[in-house]
């Protein structure tokens, strides 16, 4: 190169950082570091529990005994459990998601956008990693004896379609030609391979699908999105709807039922096809709780932990809070409430377990049931209303319901 | 003799517990109903029962079957 050319390279070269220095310098200048917030806690989780993170979130930054800042970031489950098992940090300077508190936006709601902090120099192992489904869908490794897995609510997965899509239900046998063979399982109307909108590999969504339709994640055909927004955008913009079909957690498609409709499914050996919840317009999750509905998994949240105790107490805090265990101090909010508004079933709700990813379904009776006081959220409860001055003529009197136990 | 045989004919009709399937009723392609499948589980233990336990839940029908699955329903093993 002459010298003529080299300076207008290094021209081209300063107006494009200076660019790049104007069109980030808004975005450092807001962002302080995470660790100025009030007792801030940093999580790894799915993109599945961001609509978690923002609830529980708010409510956790204004809880009178003990206010806590979420702030975390999302990756695939498979990249979480290995982030907490070999201790991977998160990088210095990411840029973090959390939730303002009342005092700094009382006009906040879940639907408004997270706020920004960055992570701490020298990077910050996360205090909480998450997973959307059983662990050993990822890794058949042992947990180590340092981090503890605690299991959470039950996550359903669905198959979405675009809302101009006349499609309402698949089977396993045809899910399993549709994604397992692409154009050459011939399962009309989803033979379009570019209209196939699925997940990476190390991601929940299509682990748990993966796990029902006996298509080995790495077999799957379609177009691979890393995040479940890209999937929904894509489905979203499809130009021929009825081919187009994509994989979600079932949380997301329940924020999106505008636009999207969910396809009931019939698992193997199964006799009809059941929709997540009741009909294909409740919200109650009533065939997840029960077993009709067979695509869902526990989530999973890790923390560390020394000679058996948590070592970040205010981690284990959070994680009981999800796990739907009794905290202290107690909380001021109702987290049964933040976790049925999210489209997750708490434990307690549940009428049926398994073991692992896909697994045979057993009977489950929860230690203390909360059926009565979820399906009041979601739909009605016929249960007996209580309290201490009206106790239950049967059952236990719980969260103000009679709980059969 | 007669009567071993005859107790062994009541014991496989009644299928040893009180949860027998009936048949399939899955014929209604992209049929919707809510009202309790007639070969439903009155009262589920096992996964294949849970998975098929009566419930007035909306179900969906489909009798439509993938071109290339097996005549005896079984898959064929995915391509390469």
């Amino acid at each position: 190169l002459d010298d003529r050319s080299r300076a207008d390279d290094d021209e081209s070269v300063k107006r494009i950082l200076l660019c790049c220095a104007l069109a980030v310098a808004p975005q450092i200048a807001d962002a302080a570091p995470c660790s100025e917030l009030t007792n801030p806690i940093y999580l790894q989780v799915g993109d599945t529990q961001v609509n978690l993170m923002k609830r529980l979130g708010r409510a956790l930054r204004d809880n009178t005994n003990k206010p806590i800042t979420l702030v975390w970031v999302t990756s695939g489950s498979c990249v979480n459990i290995q982030a907490i098992y070999t201790g991977v940090a998160i990088a210095a300077n990411t840029n973090m998601a959390y939730v303002p508190s009342v005092a700094e936006d009382g006009a906040w709601v879940p639907s408004s956008p997270t706020l920004t902090c960055q992570a701490p120099a020298g990077g910050k192992v996360p205090d909480i990693a998450n997973s959307a489904l059983f662990n050993s869908a990822c890794t058949t490794e042992t947990p180590p004896s340092t981090v503890e897995l605690t299991y959470g609510p039950v996550q359903a997965y669905v198959m979405a379609v675009p809302e101009a899509s006349s499609q309402t239900a698949i089977t396993f046998e045809e899910a399993y030609f549709v994604f397992g063979f692409g154009l050459a399982g011939m399962v009309e109307p989803w033979s379009d391979e570019a209209a196939l909108f699925i997940r990476t590999a190390t991601k929940s969504t299509l682990l748990a699908w993966a796990a029902n339709i006996s298509v080995p994640a790495d077999k799957w055909k379609g177009v691979r999105h890393d995040g479940s927004t890209m999937v929904v955008s894509s489905l979203q913009s499809a130009t021929t709807p009825e081919k187009a079909i994509g994989i979600l957690g079932a949380e997301v498609y329940d924020s999106l039922r505008d636009t999207l409709n969910v396809l009931a499914f019939r698992a193997k050996g199964q006799y009809a096809a059941y929709y997540p919840d009741s009909t294909a317009t409740a919200r109650d999750k009533q065939n997840v709780r029960d077993g009709h509905y067979t695509v869902w998994s526990p989530t999973v949240w890790m923390d560390k932990t020394s000679a058996a105790t948590p070592v970040n107490a205010d981690a284990r805090y959070v994680i009981d809070l999800i796990a739907g265990k009794a905290v202290t101090p107690a909380i001021n909010f109702d987290m049964i409430k933040i976790i049925a508004d999210v489209g997750l079933v708490p434990d307690c709700a549940m009428g049926v377990n398994r073991a692992f990813e896909g697994g045979p379904l057993s009977l489950y009776t929860p230690a203390q049931s909360c059926v009565c006081k979820y399906e009041s959220l979601v739909d009605t409860s016929s249960c007996a209303i209580c309290s201490d001055q009206s106790p239950c003529a049967s059952g236990v009197c719980r969260n103000g319901y009679c709980e059969v136990q | 003799m007669k009567t071993i045989v005859l107790v062994l004919l009541i014991a496989v009709g009644c299928g040893g517990d009180n949860n027998s399937v009936k048949q399939d009723a899955g014929a209604k392609d992209a049929g919707m109903d809510t009202a309790p499948d007639a070969s439903c589980f009155e009262n589920p233990t096992t996964h294949h029962e849970i998975i098929n336990a009566c419930t007035t839940a909306q179900k969906i029908y489909k009798s439509t079957k993938p071109p290339l699955q097996n005549a005896d329903g079984t898959l064929p093993s995915l391509p390469p």
